[in-house]
């Protein structure tokens, strides 16, 4: 038995006439032509996607501008291209999964949670790469607020982000809720980096980074419990 | 109602399957506008192979026959989602796939278990009807493989959509669907093997 021989098989069982009632059908599209009424479809992919950088850049720059950019200010020109274009990737990548996890029949080039392991590393190697202060002082109370500063900054994002894409149709609601907390986490992140001067590496490893699924996992957690819409 | 080519609408009520083509996207832009002719093109062509995914996802036939009308009335609901240029295919089986999974945990929490042990008694003798013979029973040849193997393969080899087609309805990765290809194949080949082998051990004790 080889891969040519079940072929054969499933093609056969593939000619195999289905019957379906003509009524059944003539049903169906009776019951549809009442509402039928011209619709605007959703615009493209690039299009939702620049809506959803542009909100999560605008929140981010509101909430470095009222906490002050300290960081921004104290990053040597080098850290601050790495540290702002690695999140902007980070944050195309996962708005466009965003935007796909809503949209029936979308191109998937990586699953929510690959890109939230890889995006991750990447910015945990970037910063590892920066930020060589291994000094902790006031570890657990300054993280602490860098985290909930972070995932303050998220939540906006995350709604803003959801009631933009409301039109769409999450087919894996937890899914999409986790795609959307992970790129309202990379908002919160940024906001951490313009505005967050302590530069010690494992408050920036752990308390950053940790904004991102954290965010992820309160996305998934709201999506799981929101009314099914469609 | 207009008639459509290659559209069986009299007594008969074998429909044509459909091949995956490019020629559902201006229906489906059109359905987009407001056109029922549009809608009811869509409804008869598409409507075989959409109720061939539900038989072949072990549904009984009246269970096929609500799921076909529950996947129109969300297409018909979300229909502002597909976008022209797009493949028209990948985005209905998506929509279907949901309903059938939302079906599937209804149906979990009452019976489900007694209705798949029944089915899947039935493969190898559907499977013995595979030799040559009309008329195979494709939701009993797939049934021993999981519900995402068995799906992947359906759209590939039945709806004949293409990997990057299929990848899309399932809302995973190519490489993804080739993995489960890929497992599917092992596994029919190792349960229509051991039915042959069985089959040639009954031949030698005649």
């Amino acid at each position: 038995m080889n891969d040519r021989h079940i072929d054969e098989v499933l093609q056969q069982a593939a000619q195999a006439p289905d019957r379906i009632e003509p009524a059944l059908l003539q049903r169906i599209a009776g019951s549809l032509q009442p509402s039928l009424h011209p619709v605007r479809p959703l615009p493209r992919t690039w299009v939702l996607v620049s809506r959803l950088l542009l909100v999560a850049a605008g929140i981010a720059l509101a909430g470095a501008f009222r906490a002050g950019f300290n960081g921004y200010a104290k990053m040597d020109k080098s850290a601050r291209v790495l540290v702002f274009i690695t999140l902007a990737c980070f944050a195309f990548a996962a708005g466009t999964e965003f935007v796909n996890s809503v949209i029936p029949g979308s191109r998937r080039r990586v699953t929510p949670g690959n890109l939230l392991l890889i995006g991750g590393l990447v910015l945990l190697g970037v910063f590892a790469l920066l930020f060589r202060d291994y000094h902790t002082v006031h570890f657990w109370s300054a993280g602490f607020v860098c985290l909930v500063t972070g995932i303050l900054h998220a939540v906006p994002v995350g709604l803003i982000g959801w009631f933009l894409l409301r039109r769409g149709v999450a087919l894996n609601r937890v899914a999409a809720g986790f795609a959307a907390g992970a790129f309202a986490g990379l908002a919160g992140i940024a906001v951490l980096e313009l505005h967050c001067e302590n530069f010690q590496a494992f408050h920036i490893l752990i308390w950053h980074t940790a904004v991102i699924p954290v965010s992820a996992v309160i996305g998934a957690l709201i999506a799981r419990v929101l009314p099914r819409s469609a | 109602m207009e008639e459509y080519a290659g559209v069986d609408k009299s007594n008969s009520t074998t429909l044509p399957l459909l091949p995956a083509g490019r020629e559902l996207e201006p229906l489906m832009v059109r359905y987009q506008g407001g056109d029922f002719s549009a809608a009811t093109a869509l409804i008869y062509r598409i409507s075989p192979q959409l109720h061939r995914f539900f038989v072949a996802q072990l549904a009984s036939r009246p269970s096929a026959d609500d799921l076909l009308q529950e996947t129109w009335l969300r297409i018909h609901k979300v229909r502002h989602t597909y976008r022209s240029g797009e493949p028209v295919l990948p985005w209905i089986y998506a929509i279907a796939r949901h309903v059938r999974v939302d079906h599937y945990r209804k149906v979990m929490r009452t019976s489900a278990r007694e209705q798949r042990l029944e089915e899947v008694s039935g493969v190898a003798k559907n499977a013995q009807a595979t030799h040559g013979q009309p008329g195979v029973d494709l939701a009993a040849l797939l049934a021993p493989l999981p519900e995402s193997q068995r799906e992947v393969l359906e759209m590939l080899k039945v709806t004949g959509m293409s990997l990057e087609e299929v990848a899309r309805a399932t809302s995973s990765t190519v490489g993804s669907v080739k993995q489960k290809v890929h497992r599917a194949y092992k596994r029919l080949r190792q349960e229509l093997g051991s039915l042959e082998l069985r089959k040639g051990r009954g031949g030698e004790r005649l």
